[in-house]
Order: C-alpha cells, then sequence, then structure tokens
C-alpha cells in the first residue's frame, strides 16, 4: 500500500515561502510526476514526502496514517538520488543490501533479497565490483537495486536520469516504465523534461514556483490544458502562442495552436509567412515561421519530409477544433 | 626521440643537485662510520681528523649494539611515535566529527583549535613540563595539592567523614622521572599535532557527499552507522596521510626529550646519534646509518597501508 496525501502543506526557507498551502494526493499504485522548471519547488515537495525536509505546516499521511512526525526511515519510503549516492567504499552487493543490514535482517535473507534484485536488474555480474568501476546507467540500476529490496510503500525519484546520456535517458526509462508495471508500487519522480513525464506518468502534476498549475493524466494535459503556463511547458515543440486581433476573431485574448495541429501551404492559407530555419528529423520536419505579424515565430509540424528553403513565402492554417482560447488572466475558455 | 631528450637535459640540474644534497652526507656518515673518529683525545691525536688510515671495519656498529642504550633506544622510539599516532588520530577525528558540525562561534573555536600547530616545540616542551606538568608549581601540582586538602577537609566533616577517610592521599606525578618522561613527550607532542589531524580531517569532512549521508539516513542508518559505514571509509585516505608525515616528524623528536629529562629514561634514536656526537662521531654515524635503516622499516610499511587504502 501507498497512499500519500498532502493536506495544506507549506515550506518556507526563512522569511521565503517556497511553497504556498498544497494539497494532493497519490493514489496507490500510481506513477505520478512532479513537473515544472528548476527552482519550482518540485525538488523541495518530494524531500518533504521523503522526510528530509520539515514542513513549516501542515500534514502528510501515508496510507491515512500521519507521517509529518515521522524520522524518514520509519516511512517506508525508498528514493532515488539525482547523483545517485552510492556509498562509494562498498561493493554493489553491500551497496544493495544496507538497507536490510541496517534492519539488522539476517545475512542468507539479505543475500537472497540482493540477488532477486541484482537479477531482476542484470547486475548479477557486477556484484563484487564498486561503483567507481560502473557505467552511470550501472550505477542508476543499482541505486534502484537499493531501493527495491526494501520493499517499500512508495519510491520517490529525484531526477534520476538526468546525468545520463540521451540514448541511455530512453532505455531508463522504459526500464523504470517496466518496473512499474511488475511492482505496481506507488512511484513518484520529479523531473524538469516533460518527455520524461508524458512518457512515464499515469498522473502528472505541474508545478510553478510552488503552485499547482494542472493536476491530470498526460493527455489530459496535452488536449485541456488549463492555463497558458501548463499549456506552453507541455508539448515538444511548444505551443504557438497568438494575442492581438486574430485572438479577438476567436473570442479570446490568447489563442493557443500546437505546431502538430496547423496545415502548411506553400499557395495558400490563413496566414502567410517567410520559412526561417527548416529542421528536417526525416519522420518530422519543425518549420519555423516568420513574419507573419502575429508572434515573433510561429513553429509547425510537418510529418514526413518536404522541401522548404530559408526565406520561401509558406502559408499557415491552424486547425479549428485544436485551438485553445484563453483569457487574460491566461486560464482556458 | 629528440623531443624526449630536451626535457631530460633541462631536468637534470635539478636531478643532480638533489642527488648531490642527498647523497654526499649519506657517503660522508658511511665514511665515518667505517673510521675511528673522535672530537677529542689526548691519548690518540690520530682519532680527531678522519682518515682511511683509522679504519675500523664495523667496530663502530659492534659498539652501538653492545651500548647499553641502543635497544631501549629504538624500542622507545617506536613507542612514543606509535603511541602519538594513536592519539592524535583518534583525538583527531572525534574532534574533527565535533565541529563539523555548524554553532555559534565556529570560526573562533577553529582557529584556537588549530593554534598548538603552531607553537614552537621548545617553547611548548618549556610550557608544558614547567607549567602544566611540574608536580609542585605546576597545574598539575596545583590541582592534586587542592583536592588533597579539599578531602583533608571532608574528613573532619560529621556523618561523611568516615568515608572520606578511607581514601588515600593523591600523590602528585613527576614527569622528569626516568619511568615517566617518555609519557610527558608523548602528551606534549599529541597536544601539538592534535590540530594537524583536526585540519586535515575537517577539510576532507566537508568534501563529503551530503546526498550519501541522506541516502543512508533514508535506509535506517543510524548516527553510529553512518559515522562507521561513511565517514570513517571516506577518512581512510586523510588518516594515512596524516600517519605517514607524522610518523616522518616524529622518528626525530629531540627538543622535548631534551628540555622534560636530558635524555634521562627516555631516548630515541636521534638523542642517542646526539650524545654520541659529543666526542664520538664515529659511533654517531654508525647510529645515524641504523636510523636510517629504521625509517625505511617503517616507511616500507607505511606506504603499503596507504597503497592499500589508496587501491580501495
Amino acid at each position: 500500500m501507498g497512499r500519500i496525501q498532502l493536506k495544506n502543506v507549506t515550506k518556507s526557507f526563512g522569511e521565503t515561502q517556497v511553497i504556498p498551502p498544497l494539497d494532493l494526493t497519490i493514489e496507490d499504485g500510481e506513477f505520478a510526476v512532479f513537473v515544472g522548471p528548476s527552482g519550482c519547488g518540485k525538488s523541495t515537495l518530494l524531500r518533504m514526502i521523503a522526510g528530509l525536509e520539515d514542513l513549516t505546516s501542515g500534514n502528510i499521511e501515508i496510507d491515512g496514517d500521519v507521517a509529518t512526525e515521522v524520522p524518514p526511515s520509519q516511512r517506508g519510503l525508498a528514493m532515488v538520488f539525482q547523483s545517485y549516492a552510492l556509498y562509494p567504499h562498498m561493493t554493489v552487493r553491500k551497496n544493495i543490501g544496507f538497507p536490510l543490514r541496517m534492519a539488522k535482517m539476517e545475512q542468507a535473507e539479505i543475500d537472497q533479497r540482493v540477488e532477486t534484485a541484482a537479477k531482476s536488474l542484470n547486475l548479477m555480474d557486477y556484484l563484487e565490483r564498486k561503483p567507481a568501476d560502473l557505467s552511470g546507467g550501472q550505477r542508476q540500476r543499482v541505486a534502484i537495486g537499493r531501493a527495491i529490496v526494501r520493499e517499500p510503500a512508495a519510491f520517490l525519484f529525484d531526477e534520476p536520469l538526468s546525468n545520463l546520456d540521451a540514448a541511455l535517458r530512453v532505455g531508463m526509462r522504459l526500464e523504470i516504465g517496466e518496473l512499474h508495471e511488475r511492482l505496481k508500487t506507488t512511484m513518484i519522480y520529479v523531473t524538469h523534461d516533460q518527455v520524461e513525464a508524458m512518457t512515464m506518468a499515469n498522473k502528472i502534476v505541474v508545478l510553478r514556483a510552488g503552485v499547482i498549475e494542472q493536476v491530470g493524466s498526460p493527455l489530459e494535459l496535452y488536449h485541456k490544458p488549463q492555463n497558458e503556463f501548463v499549456a506552453g511547458f507541455i508539448g515538444s515543440p511548444k505551443m504557438n502562442f497568438v494575442k492581438g486581433p486574430e485572438a479577438e476573431k476567436y473570442g479570446a485574448a490568447t489563442i493557443g495552436i500546437r505546431p502538430e495541429h496547423t496545415d502548411v501551404s506553400m499557395t495558400e492559407g490563413a496566414w502567410k509567412g517567410r520559412v526561417g530555419v527548416a529542421e528536417h528529423l526525416g519522420s518530422d520536419t519543425f518549420i519555423h515561421v516568420h513574419d507573419t505579424g502575429l508572434a515573433d515565430m510561429l513553429t509547425v509540424r510537418v510529418t514526413g519530409d518536404i522541401s522548404v528553403k530559408h526565406g520561401d513565402t509558406i502559408y499557415l492554417t491552424p486547425q479549428a477544433d485544436q485551438i485553445h482560447k484563453f483569457d487574460t488572466q491566461g486560464l482556458r475558455l | 626521440m629528440s623531443d624526449r631528450k630536451l626535457p631530460r637535459l633541462l631536468q637534470s640540474p635539478a636531478v643532480l643537485l638533489l642527488l648531490v644534497w642527498m647523497l654526499i652526507p649519506l657517503g660522508m656518515t658511511l665514511y665515518f662510520s667505517f673510521i675511528r673518529y673522535v672530537l677529542n683525545s689526548l691519548r690518540r691525536p690520530e682519532w680527531t681528523s678522519p682518515s682511511l688510515s683509522n679504519w675500523r671495519g664495523f667496530g663502530n656498529y659492534e659498539f652501538v649494539l653492545k651500548s647499553k642504550d641502543f635497544l631501549f633506544a629504538i624500542q622507545n622510539s617506536l613507542f612514543i611515535v606509535c603511541s602519538i599516532l594513536i592519539l592524535t588520530v583518534i583525538l583527531g577525528v572525534l574532534i574533527a566529527v565535533l565541529i563539523n558540525k555548524t554553532f555559534p562561534g565556529q570560526g573562533i573555536v577553529r582557529v584556537l583549535l588549530i593554534s598548538p600547530f603552531f607553537v614552537m616545540p621548545a617553547v611548548n616542551a618549556v610550557l608544558w613540563i614547567n607549567m602544566i606538568l611540574d608536580p609542585v608549581l605546576g597545574l598539575q601540582g596545583i590541582a592534586i595539592g587542592s583536592i588533597n586538602d579539599l578531602i583533608d577537609g571532608l574528613r573532619a566533616a560529621p556523618g561523611v567523614g568516615w568515608f572520606f577517610s578511607l581514601w588515600p592521599e593523591l600523590e602528585p606525578i613527576s614527569f622528569r622521572a626516568t619511568q615517566t618522561s617518555a609519557y610527558a613527550v608523548i602528551i606534549m607532542v599529541t597536544w601539538q599535532w592534535t590540530p594537524f589531524a583536526v585540519l586535515i580531517f575537517m577539510t576532507s569532512l566537508q568534501s563529503e557527499d551530503q546526498q550519501q549521508k541522506e541516502a543512508a539516513v533514508l535506509d535506517g542508518a543510524s548516527p553510529w552507522s553512518q559515522f562507521r559505514f561513511l565517514t570513517l571509509p571516506h577518512l581512510a585516505r586523510p588518516i594515512a596521510i596524516v600517519v605517514m608525515i607524522q610518523a616522518i616528524f616524529h622518528l626525530s623528536l629531540y627538543a622535548e626529550i631534551e628540555i622534560v629529562s636530558r635524555g634521562t629514561g627516555n631516548k630515541n634514536l636521534p638523542y642517542l646519534i646526539g650524545e654520541f656526537a659529543n666526542n664520538n662521531i664515529g659511533a654517531a654515524s654508525a647510529t645515524g646509518i641504523f636510523a636510517v635503516i629504521l625509517a625505511n622499516i617503517v616507511a616500507f610499511f607505511l606506504l603499503r597501508m596507504i597503497g592499500k587504502t589508496l587501491m580501495e
């Protein structure tokens, strides 16, 4: 079991309040991702759940029991750190077995659990090595192994993939997703990368300056962003925003249209512009369009390849049913 | 290979200078250790100038080995060095861990802790033996005197007097005596060198990874376990460095031994060399060669120990 509730939680460092009162429920077995730009308080929130930071006020409940005053080791939560935080003087076997050793478990039981975890993480060949002799991905797996053996109520991940190279990151993303499917344990994952959030989460919590902007499934956030911030943060490349008379035509202060929801033509369309840089990825082409008179730059996505040159004239037509409308406060209409 | 010749050519003056610097004193010591060479002799004036015609072979070595103080000096050297090493490392680790926490007045406390290291060895020895350890005038004598006075007073007290009359009169320890002068040297050198250990360990503690500590907290490690499994292994390398540097310095202690008891009951190899060198340069040189051998044995074990910790 691992149902985590935050009730009226706040956090201040001295005079500065980094997290204004905040309520959030993470259901048992959910994969929740806290996402937001750096400095939005997502790591602080995770550390408060772990017990590494005190709450200024409010309560944290785990499975209905108030855990605010419970010491970190008694909360039944396991954490994977950004720097992996492996113990450099111990072998992989001792690293993974450390929480069990601290729990005064029998050596035979420790060995057995460590080997089960090592097998499931493909670490059997590395058990006698020290962390310094492992690659980044292997260290990450050791850190996950150390979390798994405790059989925690929930896993906490603090930007675990940000020290890995791009290819490895995709692989580890899948492994963590696979792990969640297998264990069905609650996981809370902190990242600044919206791609990680979209691909792994059941529930995304978008944070800005300590405030929850929106909570929902990845596709809810994609299709129905509650405000301009969420609309701009979720989705890659970013949504285009148009203000002024063009937006008023739709009865809104600002309209947003995603690059993939814009039709492109070289001969006719609603908006006329000039091609800037075109990024040819093979499967897609991202064209940056200037001089539309609507915004500094609009980005559009064309499936497959299209032959456009820098400086060509281009016409864009937004798909009418995919236009997001926002009021002057930036809230969804 | 010409691109390698030039750097070697440029290095050679420094290398040569260092070699000369090391080899000439060593060569002269070796030479003197095999001849009869004394500073003053009315009976055999020819021995007062070094010359190959005074060749004595291993005679000086035999003389040193048979002298009553030689074995004692080696034992005592090792006893003093090892005691100081153990005490400074233990005290150094404890104090460094203690002051690594943030507390008000931290800066001043750190400066005060480091300051004994800047006292000159001879001054250190004079201060300790006269002002602190002296059985009559030092702090020790005053403290023990007042405790005795206090107990004397309590013996006369009604009710509890019988209990205190069972207590013995305390005797101050004379640290200049034959049996205790080595302890005095150990105490004063430990006081002076603990700050050095604290300084090295403190810098090392500041580079300790805080996320590892947090991970250990979540893994259920008690403060003792964190110290035992994270901090102590982290300090292995600085401990090895402190041990090596101190061993080099303390094998050649001289001022403290001279000031505490003029070598009575407490000699090490350098002190023995000094005693021989009053007249018998040949014997002093032979003792010097023994000291070189001893230092090399110690260095061999230390380097192996450090090599091991570096490999881990």
